[in-house]
């Protein structure tokens, strides 16, 4: 099943919801003249609270850009991106700023720790700066890392680094959850683990989560799929059924 | 503590011998500062208490002899508040143990009361009192200390041609004499000049002076015109053989002090300056590269939702932190070192007290500026991190892009090994960062080179000034001029192998608005004992008509060799002359001019006289020589060349030598401090490029060797700029130790070269050491796991 338009409502969604993203025609082009580059060519999406979203597509297709855009890190060139009905684009530093630290939680395919905080540090550094944050040991237990939160990142496997950031991103209770390649740097068992926190946060508290991925069988496990390519929607399909992630055939 | 800040705390804690490195720079400019200006504080204060409760006067005027009447004329002078009369008298002394004669300034205390100027503060014993068996005298401290007088002991004078043994009654200061040294020098000699004070009635009726004074001294009422006063003071003295009133501007000891105020003040600027300016710059290479190394963790700060500002503080704070430290080094340094050096000024000014004050104000501007200049040094690089998106930052850097170097292009990179063609090309790929730590090196040998500078002026002083200038073993003075006739005496006297005869006599020397006092010195043409001698040093001629002035003088009166000043005689029938300069004299010691001395009597149409001679001594018969002096009443004076020097040796000498150690050290550690740093900073920067290096093959050596490689070639170039730089900053702060009293050339030798070459070189040497330690401590597969 894919219908045309990416921006139509998903039929997941109950009607009269408004949509957490509204986006039209979007474009972030990157350099002057001749050193042109267009990350984002104008594309329209929706996405509503509580989806699990995937983004594919090659390097360079524009994932990233779009995932920066949707996390107030960057600025487009072009085209409407709103939250909750507030135009981002015209956000200045310090909205943004604010924007992040309440609504956005991030995860990076490096991690991104600091190394010289502990675990439990690292997402009361979170905390510490939002309004209504869970405590950094009920974020850490989200992510059965409850026994390893007074290691420094050094002390941390990969998954286990992943799972911290994923508890810092989640600790202010997000609207929207990013997560660029988190498994990029994993293996099949530790990216399994960490993408199963990723969906129980979604699940359970309703996140908007939208995962950037290399890897098509993650597919499965979203609502809705993307897969961009040259800054572009160029396919998009709705799941039925979100398949369990266990069962992805990795 | 918020999670921030314990990162910062962490992370202050793996950068802590960097961080150490700065303070401890800093920590040399604020102890510098703040040492010499607190320094600058207690003079001025305990001066100015001084002056104040033992109200020192403000115009002071010397004269033949005036009935006391006049006294009354003086004191109806407008502006005029306070007059104090009274004698004093300039004699011969006898000192039990001292083999030469020595000089004593006895001043009266009046009859009744006490001086309402100039008072005396008692150190041991008690004012002396008229009407005793044995004569009373006070001295004061300097003389006292230099013999171990103490009250109860005697002392011998030549009082109008007779001898008198006074009892000691106690020992005390006067603001009048904080400086204690000789008429028209600006040397003290503690051993052979001392001030006395002695009742008035025994002092005037020694020397039939009863009833009259010759010395004068006012204080000012409120808002009075000093000039005026002056000017005032003259006109009414003018009949008594009045040698010109002056304030205290002139005096010879409120000069010096000032003088000595004026030598700290400008090095309490130029150098700590210099120092803090490296202190800044090192904070901002530490700071770029640690920000450079945590850019992913300030772009995740970022998209987390902290933000700029809360990123920048956080940054700030980090250098703040090490401004802290720095500025508490600082300030105990400065505070040991004041207290300590102090003391060194009992040396050469004796006030009731000179206790150590801490000036708090430089202490809280020394803060702010630091804080300022760390501020400015982390502001830039904070700036552009935060100034990131964060999307960008959160990938690492684009990688440099490499070109052969220019030595390459050039042909001649055959020659060079792979590991120095790659240490040449990280040179040229940032140039720079290259140039920065280059500058750091030359910085660092140029502040070496400035306290040596000190030391070899010193040392060019002492020998300039006793061996090329002065070659007589003693200056004879007479008791009054006295007919050349006086010269074959001196000649005559017991082991005397040279004399050559000298006339001093008092002069106000003016041009324009600008006018100094001295002793105009005549002497013979071409001397070969007390010779006058330019910047080159060759000897200059002295000819028939004109005057040789110190350079000095000649910059302070705004004259150039032939162009006239007019010489007002200050002695005897007063007279004013119009003389052109003819050369200027090299000096480092007060001011002087000097004429041909026959030219000289011409001048002041006296016939053939002389104030004394100088004269060689054959030194097999030095206690001879001395005796007959001792027991030669015309002469009144007897200035022995080595006791000059040695107390220059041990006053001027002295506390600049200490001043140069501390400096010298403080130089070290931030020549240290530098280095260190800038190995560190290219350690870090190369990490991940070495660990691949490593990785590929290269031997720990061969990779070791690219980076000292580095340091090698840009220590080779930043020693001969830092020599150049140090030179010039040496020139500058030199120049401020320029006063009328005291001044140091600028020498610049080998010997003080090759040290900073050689503090550098060892310091880069061990730098490097440790670089090559920390390169086999590189985890080489984390570091290039980090590469993604």
């Amino acid at each position: 099943m894919t219908p045309s338009d990416p921006a139509l409502p998903s039929s997941r969604r109950r009607a009269g919801d408004e949509p957490l993203f509204f986006v039209r025609d979007l474009a972030r082009i990157y350099g002057e003249g001749s050193a042109t580059v267009t990350a984002l060519a104008g594309l329209d999406l929706d996405l509503y609270a509580g989806e699990l979203i995937v983004l594919l597509g090659a390097s360079g297709s524009g994932k990233s850009t779009l995932l920066n855009q949707l996390g107030g890190l960057d600025s487009p060139s072009r085209g409407i991106l709103r939250y909750r009905g507030a135009d981002l684009a015209s956000f200045g530093e310090e909205e943004l700023t604010d924007f992040r630290r309440d609504a956005v939680g991030f995860v990076f395919q490096a991690y991104n720790l600091i190394p010289s905080l502990t675990a439990r540090e690292n997402v009361s550094l979170i905390t510490e700066i939002c309004a209504d944050p869970m405590a950094p040991e009920d974020a850490l237990a989200l992510v059965d890392l409850a026994d390893r939160m007074d290691h420094f990142p050094a002390q941390l496997s990969g998954g286990e680094q992943q799972r911290v950031a994923i508890a810092r991103a989640i600790a202010k209770r997000p609207e929207v959850l990013l997560c660029d390649e988190p498994t990029g740097a994993l293996d099949v068992h530790t990216g399994i683990t960490v993408l199963e926190a990723i969906e129980r946060i979604n699940r359970e508290l309703g996140t908007l989560a939208v995962i950037i991925t290399h890897n098509a069988i993650l597919a499965d496990m979203a609502d809705r799929v993307f897969t961009l390519s040259d800054g572009r929607i160029v396919n998009w399909r709705e799941n039925d059924r979100r398949a369990p992630i266990r069962h992805l055939a990795w | 503590m918020s999670l921030l800040d314990r990162k910062l705390a962490r992370d202050l804690r793996a950068l802590k011998s960097q961080a150490i490195a700065v303070a401890l720079v800093m920590a040399c400019g604020l102890a510098m500062m703040i040492m010499t200006r607190s320094l600058i504080l207690s003079l001025e204060s305990t001066r100015d208490a001084y002056y104040g409760k033992h109200r020192f006067a403000e115009v002071f005027a010397r004269l033949k002899r005036a009935p006391n009447a006049v006294r009354a004329e003086l004191a109806a002078i407008p502006g005029v508040a306070t007059v104090q009369t009274g004698i004093a008298i300039q004699v011969t002394l006898d000192v039990p143990g001292l083999p030469e004669p020595a000089v004593g300034l006895i001043n009266s205390l009046p009859e009744r009361g006490e001086l309402a100027l100039n008072q005396l503060h008692l150190r041991m014993g008690r004012l002396p009192q008229s009407r005793t068996t044995l004569g009373e005298i006070a001295v004061g401290e300097a003389f006292a200390a230099a013999h171990r007088l103490a009250p109860g002991g005697t002392i011998s004078a030549v009082l109008n041609g007779a001898k008198q043994t006074f009892r000691l009654s106690g020992i005390v200061l006067s603001p009048e004499f904080v400086f204690e040294a000789p008429p028209n020098s600006a040397l003290p000699d503690n051993r052979t000049y001392g001030v006395f004070w002695m009742p008035y009635k025994e002092l005037a009726t020694a020397f039939d002076m009863y009833g009259a004074f010759n010395a004068v001294s006012l204080s000012l009422s409120p808002g009075a015109s000093e000039r005026a006063v002056i000017a005032a003071v003259d006109r009414v003295l003018a009949p008594y053989g009045a040698r010109g009133a002056f304030g205290r501007a002139d005096h010879p000891s409120h000069r010096r002090v000032d003088d000595e105020i004026r030598v700290l003040q400008g090095l309490s600027v130029a150098f700590p300056l210099v120092f803090l300016s490296v202190a800044a710059f090192m904070t901002n290479s530490v700071m770029s590269r640690q920000i450079a190394l945590q850019r992913e963790q300030i772009a995740m700060l970022k998209a987390c939702g902290f933000s700029n500002r809360q990123v920048g503080v956080h940054y700030f704070k980090f250098s703040l932190a090490i401004v802290v430290a720095g500025v508490g080094f600082g300030a105990l340094g400065g505070m040991f070192l004041g207290t300590r050096l102090v003391g060194m000024y009992h040396l050469f000014f004796r006030f009731p007290s000179l206790e150590f004050l801490l000036d708090h104000r430089v202490l809280l501007t020394a803060s702010l500026v630091s804080a300022l200049a760390a501020f400015i040094g982390v502001a830039g690089a904070v700036r552009r991190a935060v100034r990131l998106p964060p999307a960008e930052a959160m990938r690492p850097e684009a990688p440099a892009r490499y070109r052969p170097a220019l030595v390459e292009r050039l042909g001649v990179a055959r020659i060079f090994s792979a590991s120095l063609r790659m240490a040449l090309r990280n040179i040229q790929r940032r140039p720079v960062r290259s140039g920065l730590t280059c500058l750091a090196l030359a910085l660092a040998t140029a502040i070496l080179i400035v306290p040596n500078s000190f030391r070899d002026g010193v040392a060019y002083v002492i020998d300039f000034q006793w061996d090329i200038v002065q070659r007589q073993t003693v200056t004879l003075s007479l008791v009054e001029p006295g007919p050349p006739r006086a010269l074959s005496d001196f000649r005559h006297l017991p082991g005397v192998v040279w004399a050559e005869p000298f006339r001093y006599v008092p002069v106000e020397l003016r041009a324009g608005p600008v006018r100094r006092r001295l002793a105009l010195q005549g002497l013979p043409a071409a001397g070969t004992l007390n010779r006058v001698i330019d910047a080159e040093p060759r000897q200059l001629r002295l000819p028939e008509r004109g005057i040789v002035v110190s350079a000095k003088l000649a910059s302070i009166l705004r004259v150039r060799p032939g162009e006239e000043i007019v010489a007002r005689v200050l002695e005897g029938r007063e007279r004013e002359l119009r003389v052109p300069i003819v050369g200027l004299a090299e000096d480092f010691a007060g001011m002087a001019a000097y004429m041909e001395i026959q030219a000289l009597n011409r001048l002041l149409l006296e016939g053939d006289r002389i104030t004394g001679a100088h004269v060689v001594v054959d030194k097999a018969q030095w206690a001879a020589f001395l005796a007959a002096v001792k027991e030669t009443p015309r002469i009144a004076g007897c200035v022995i060349k080595d006791s000059l020097r040695d107390g220059f040796r041990k006053t001027t000498a002295e506390s600049i030598g200490l001043l140069q150690k501390i400096y010298l050290t403080f130089a070290t550690i931030v020549a240290f401090g530098i280095i260190y740093n800038s190995a560190r900073i290219s350690l870090s920067e190369r990490a991940r490029e070495l660990a691949t290096l490593r990785v590929l093959g290269f031997s720990r050596g061969e990779v070791g060797s690219v980076l000292v490689g580095e340091l090698v070639i840009l220590t080779l170039v930043a020693l001969p700029l830092g020599l150049a730089l140090g030179s010039g900053l040496a020139g500058g702060i030199i120049s401020t130790v320029n006063t009328e009293t005291v001044r140091l050339p600028l020498v610049l030798t080998a010997a003080n070269y090759a040290f900073a070459v050689l503090v550098v070189a060892v310091a880069s040497a061990l730098s490097a050491l440790f670089a090559a330690r920390k390169l086999a401590d590189i985890d080489l597969v984390s570091a290039l796991k980090a590469l993604d």
